[in-house]
């Protein structure tokens, strides 16, 4: 089935359609996803720098009551799966989760690494380094960014004199939130790519293969049983009437046969003459 | 003594045709080469398979590079880069084996594809980004390997069907 004239028509450029199609699809869904998760990240860090910026002042005056009530709140809110306040010992000092309060985080966490892999701890880092794609106990994907909170000239001048002006960070902020809705877009633009890619493919392989059926392998093998027959002995045939070049190739043959009828029926004649010849000579 | 004079050189005059059993031997001979060699695009297509079994775990089953290594290699190329490289690669590879097709070059080059695919993998393995672009790879790899054996598979084919066609005749001519 594969040597035939119609598997060599069709086969090769179905498969190099088919495949550059899929390569390009895939390859753009990643591009897409990349972007949008690099967008999602970028959400979130602004969202984590708007929440350290509204707790400033309740910090500021040490009101752990009003700050307590912020972390709560914004870990109520829909697809914020954690929010929490480490002091510089990695302490967890404010916590959406009331059990968490007080326990320590190995500096080798994720999320705590990126910064204290060294000796020294980073102060500073990229946005894209801050993040971090986990799954956590209730088995929900979640984006967690971590934060510093740097001390400030009025963090360090204050009545209470807590921070020495040497320390750069007080403590970090960790915010995670829920992959849920950027999955669901990512399902959905899979599922249109796929069904743009399989109408591409349908339009392309299965347009060429059907024009071509018509158009070339069924006069072609039209004019196959045609030539097959004139093998046989029907010369009476008529050939198939196309106007291109199988058309061409079909008169072609027809004129063949023809002129091979015509040769055979003057040779039938010939022999006739010669036997009515040999029987007068008797 | 005797001298042995060697035996007369057997000399073939000018116009004899060629003896027809050697002839026979040599189309059986080409025959089986043809069988061999039609077979080479099913040993790519295994072998790069096997190379994307490795790859699917990203590449975990063999030993990371040492540091010192790494630091010599250098920065990766961005994900995006790679991809760009893989739709140019993907696009050319193709039309060079539909171009001889068209051609009907007996030219194979699917080992060397397989070889170019593992680079890829490779370089997304060290731009960290072989999981969202794995399947990518895979695909380009079955497509150009495909038509690769596709094509010398139907190359070969025609080539038998010639050489047949000639052990056909000699079979006629002993018979008539």
């Amino acid at each position: 089935m594969l040597k035939s004239f119609a598997a060599k028509a069709t086969v090769p450029p179905a498969i190099a359609v088919t495949g550059f199609v899929v390569v390009c699809c895939i390859l753009l869904y990643s591009v897409i996803k990349t972007d949008m998760l690099n967008d999602a990240i970028q959400h979130e860090t602004n969202l984590a720098d708007t929440i350290v910026k509204s707790a400033r002042y309740a910090m500021l005056k040490d009101d752990r009551e009003t700050l307590r009530n912020i972390i709560d709140n914004i870990g109520q809110q829909k697809g914020v799966e954690h929010t929490r306040i480490f002091n510089k010992k990695g302490v967890i000092m404010f916590s959406a989760h009331p059990e968490d309060v007080n326990k320590l985080v190995d500096k080798k966490a994720a999320g705590c690494i990126a910064c204290h892999a060294g000796t020294v701890p980073l102060t500073s880092m990229g946005r894209m380094e801050q993040a971090r794609r986990f799954i956590n106990e209730e088995g929900h994907s979640v984006i967690a960014i971590t934060v510093p909170i740097y001390n400030e000239p009025d963090c360090f001048n204050a009545a209470c004199h807590v921070h020495s002006p040497s320390q750069k960070v007080l403590g970090t902020l960790d915010i995670g939130l829920s992959e849920e809705p950027l999955q669901k877009t990512l399902g959905t633009l899979r599922g249109r790519m796929i069904v743009f890619c399989l109408m591409v493919l349908v339009l392309t392989v299965g347009g060429v293969s059907a024009l071509l059926l018509r158009n070339v392998l069924l006069p072609i093998k039209e004019l196959a049983n045609y030539v097959n027959a004139i093998n046989r002995g029907d010369l009476n045939r008529k050939a198939p009437a196309y106007r291109d070049e199988i058309g061409e190739l079909a008169r072609s043959y027809e004129e063949l046969a023809t002129r091979l009828k015509a040769t055979q029926d003057e040779l039938k004649q010939q022999r006739a003459a010669e036997g009515d010849g040999a029987d007068s000579r008797v | 003594m005797k001298r042995t004079q060697p035996p007369p050189s057997h000399e073939v005059p000018a116009g004899t045709p060629p003896d027809r059993d050697s002839v026979r031997q040599e189309t059986i001979r080409r025959i089986k080469q043809l069988r061999h060699k039609s077979n080479r695009g099913l040993w790519a297509m295994a072998l790069f398979i096997a190379v994307s079994i490795v790859a699917l775990g990203d590449f975990s089953i063999l030993p990371s590079l040492p540091p010192s290594v790494r630091a010599i290699l250098g920065k990766a190329p961005s994900a995006i880069m790679i991809s760009g490289a893989l739709v140019l690669y993907t696009f050319s590879a193709i039309i060079l084996v539909l171009a001889r097709m068209m051609g009907g070059k007996e030219e194979y080059s699917g080992f060397a594809h397989v070889g170019y695919l593992t680079a890829f993998y490779g370089f997304y393995h060290f731009a960290k980004a072989l999981n969202e672009n794995y399947w990518a790879v895979f695909v380009a790899g079955i497509t150009i390997l495909g038509l690769e054996s596709y094509h010398i598979w139907n190359f070969c084919n025609e080539a038998i069907r010639r050489e047949q066609e000639i052990l056909d005749a000699i079979e006629r001519f002993r018979k008539s």
